[in-house]
């Protein structure tokens, strides 16, 4: 079990941190605290799926001279590329709908805006 | 003209190219949008009716984005399940022609271009969504339409608008994310990203529990973007704040890109054929049951009609659930045309509710009533709405909630199909509520009689789609068979 653990280190690491920004979202009441905590697990989920593509003592997958295999799998970096241009844009919503909440009612604290609602 | 290959890319960059000009079309002119977006939902609705045409005559095409190979390039898949496009062509359409008097009261003038941009966007995800083969391809098409759902709810500068959109965003991000990592582990165990693909390689996989570990996240995090009872609460809040036009597309359409995730899923998992799917069936019958009473339930106490609205979309969404769940010919055949015929109702009913709304300014039912005298072509087609959506023939809601009774009957479960009943039962009585208040009971305010009908761009979409409920029910054979061929493919792996 702890050498698997320890095996797959990475892969242990992307879970707690998906967890770390689960708790944060779940139990923070703080707004800008809780979209902290979803940026947590995107980059947990991000290093999990670069994770996947890495072989040890790969090489960066570009031909030419000098290029010998074993390659990275470069398929998992271009994915999260993606994956990070769409997180940018849901923070920057997020984080305009906090502004605006913010303006409306003066606060951002989830427990105060449900006893205004 | 109609096997012309490339219409299906068509229908994707049209209406992408179209909102991100909407904006530069609009600078001189802000009278301008409305039309721009119009015509460019229209040349669109032309590329998926060839479309369409097209999956009829010759069963389904692939394309072959860039002309890269599959499983190496993007395919585009085009299947009788993908001619949703054809609903949601139609929907946006008339949800655009209604904005055109309701947006320009209830959102400031300078911000209506971007209004139009967020809502062909919107519609540029879903169309992407149901006719794409590649996995990575999916995800990205579904932020696309879940971002510009996030901004639409806020649009309309209501109180909690903004806190709605929030929890809205919150759990959409959330649920997004845990498909990403599902697509993550399944392109670990295949080495694919191309739908079709992982679905051959899926057959011999070793290693059963990162894929099972997948299905379970997927199917979990499209359950949040259908709103499956314990995980609706985003959805009442979100769908009755929004501008009423933005209400029929999130209700008639957003909430079923869940629902049609689902639906892929189950493809990938039916063609690798070796896959025990019993228990994700009998969580989706079971949770589609619990739908369809605890929303007929939560909409009985409501007197905002467009939240009673709303809880009626989570039992009608547990109707679809449940069908599929069910995983028999008539059950699936049933979820899918009621993917089609909810949103035909569901659009009727909000839009309706909309007008009602622009004119009277009031929401809720005790403020609505009498209002069926005041403006009766408006009333008569939330009425029609109603009945459908309860299922009385001849109407489109009968006849795909009795292909799901008979798949409940089919698939040996009998007690679902009573479920399904005593649900429409529930449904009855709210949506009596309403037509009740509208008709016969004494106006709270007297001044609500003189109020006349909606202008002619907003009655119109409602009375066309109260007239396709009509003829819907009448015609409720030709989905039905439509579909036919592509759930017996789907069974039969």
């Amino acid at each position: 079990m702890i050498e698997a653990l320890w095996v797959n280190l990475d892969y242990a690491a992307s879970v707690v941190l998906f967890l770390i920004g689960l708790y944060a979202v779940i139990a923070k009441d703080n707004l800008i605290k809780k979209f902290m905590g979803l940026n947590i697990m995107e980059t947990a989920i991000f290093a999990f799926i670069v994770a996947l593509g890495v072989v040890d003592g790969g090489d960066a997958p570009i031909m030419g001279e000098g290029a010998r295999a074993p390659f990275t799998n470069p398929i998992p970096q271009a994915l999260i590329l993606t994956g990070i241009v769409v997180a940018v844009s849901t923070t920057a919503l997020a984080l305009s709908l906090i502004i605006r909440i913010y303006r409306q009612c003066g606060t951002i604290e989830a427990d105060e805006l449900r006893e205004m609602e | 003209m109609v096997s012309w290959p490339h219409w299906i890319i068509v229908a994707i960059i049209m209406p992408m190219a179209g909102a991100v000009l909407t904006p530069i079309v609009s600078r001189k002119n802000d009278k301008a949008a409305p039309v721009w977006a119009l015509f460019i939902m229209s040349l669109t609705s032309l590329a998926a009716l060839f479309l369409i045409v097209r999956v009829a005559q010759e069963g389904p095409f692939s394309y072959l984005v860039g002309g890269w190979a599959r499983p190496y390039g993007i395919e585009l898949h085009f299947d009788e399940f993908s001619a949703s496009i054809g609903i949601i062509c139609l929907i946006g359409w008339l949800a655009l022609l209604f904005s055109y008097h309701y947006v320009a009261e209830s959102i400031p003038k300078p911000r209506i271009p971007y209004y139009y941009t967020l809502v062909l966007l919107n519609l540029t995800g879903m169309i992407g969504f149901v006719m794409t083969g590649d996995l990575f391809n999916l995800y990205v098409f579904m932020e696309i339409l879940s971002l510009s759902a996030y901004a639409l709810v806020a649009v309309s500068g209501e109180r909690v608008a903004e806190m709605a959109a929030f929890k809205y965003l919150v759990m959409g991000a959330v649920s997004s994310l845990i498909i990403l990592f599902s697509i993550g582990l399944l392109y670990a165990v295949t080495g694919s990203l191309n739908m079709a693909d992982i679905s051959t390689r899926l057959a011999g996989i070793e290693s059963r529990l990162p894929v099972m570990l997948a299905l379970a996240g997927m199917a979990m995090a499209l359950m949040v973007k259908a709103a499956i009872f314990p995980l609706h609460i985003w959805l009442p809040d979100a769908h009755a704040i929004a501008p009423s036009p933005v209400s029929a597309i999130l209700s008639g359409l957003v909430v079923k890109t869940g629902v049609f995730g689902l639906l892929r899923v189950y493809q990938i998992f039916y063609g690798a054929g070796t896959y025990e799917l019993a228990g994700l069936n009998t969580t989706l019958i079971w949770l589609g049951a619990i739908s369809i009473i605890m929303g007929a339930f939560f909409a009985i106490f409501q007197e905002d009609i467009k939240m009673m609205l709303a809880y009626s979309t989570i039992s009608n969404v547990g109707y679809i659930v449940m069908g599929l769940g069910l995983a028999s010919q008539y059950g699936i055949i049933g979820a899918t045309v009621h993917i089609f015929n909810h949103a035909l109702i569901k659009a009727t009913l909000f839009l309706g509710a909309g007008a009602l709304m622009y004119k009277t300014g009031y929401r809720t039912l005790t403020d609505l009533r009498g209002v069926g005298k005041a403006m009766p072509l408006t009333s008569m087609a939330m009425s029609i709405g109603a009945i459908s959506i309860v299922g009385i023939p001849p109407t489109a809601g009968f006849l795909c909630k009795w292909y799901i009774a008979l798949g409940a009957f089919q698939a040996g479960q009998p007690a679902f199909g009573f479920a399904l009943v005593f649900g429409a039962l529930f449904i009855f009585i709210y949506y009596i509520r309403m037509v009740n208040s509208f008709y016969f009971q004494p106006p709270t305010h007297p001044e609500i009689l003189e109020v006349g009908e909606a202008p002619v761009s907003m009655l119109f979409p409602v009375l066309l789609l109260a007239a396709l409920c009509l003829v819907m029910g009448i015609l409720g054979r030709i989905p039905l068979s439509f579909i036919e061929p592509a759930v017996t493919r789907m069974l039969g792996g």
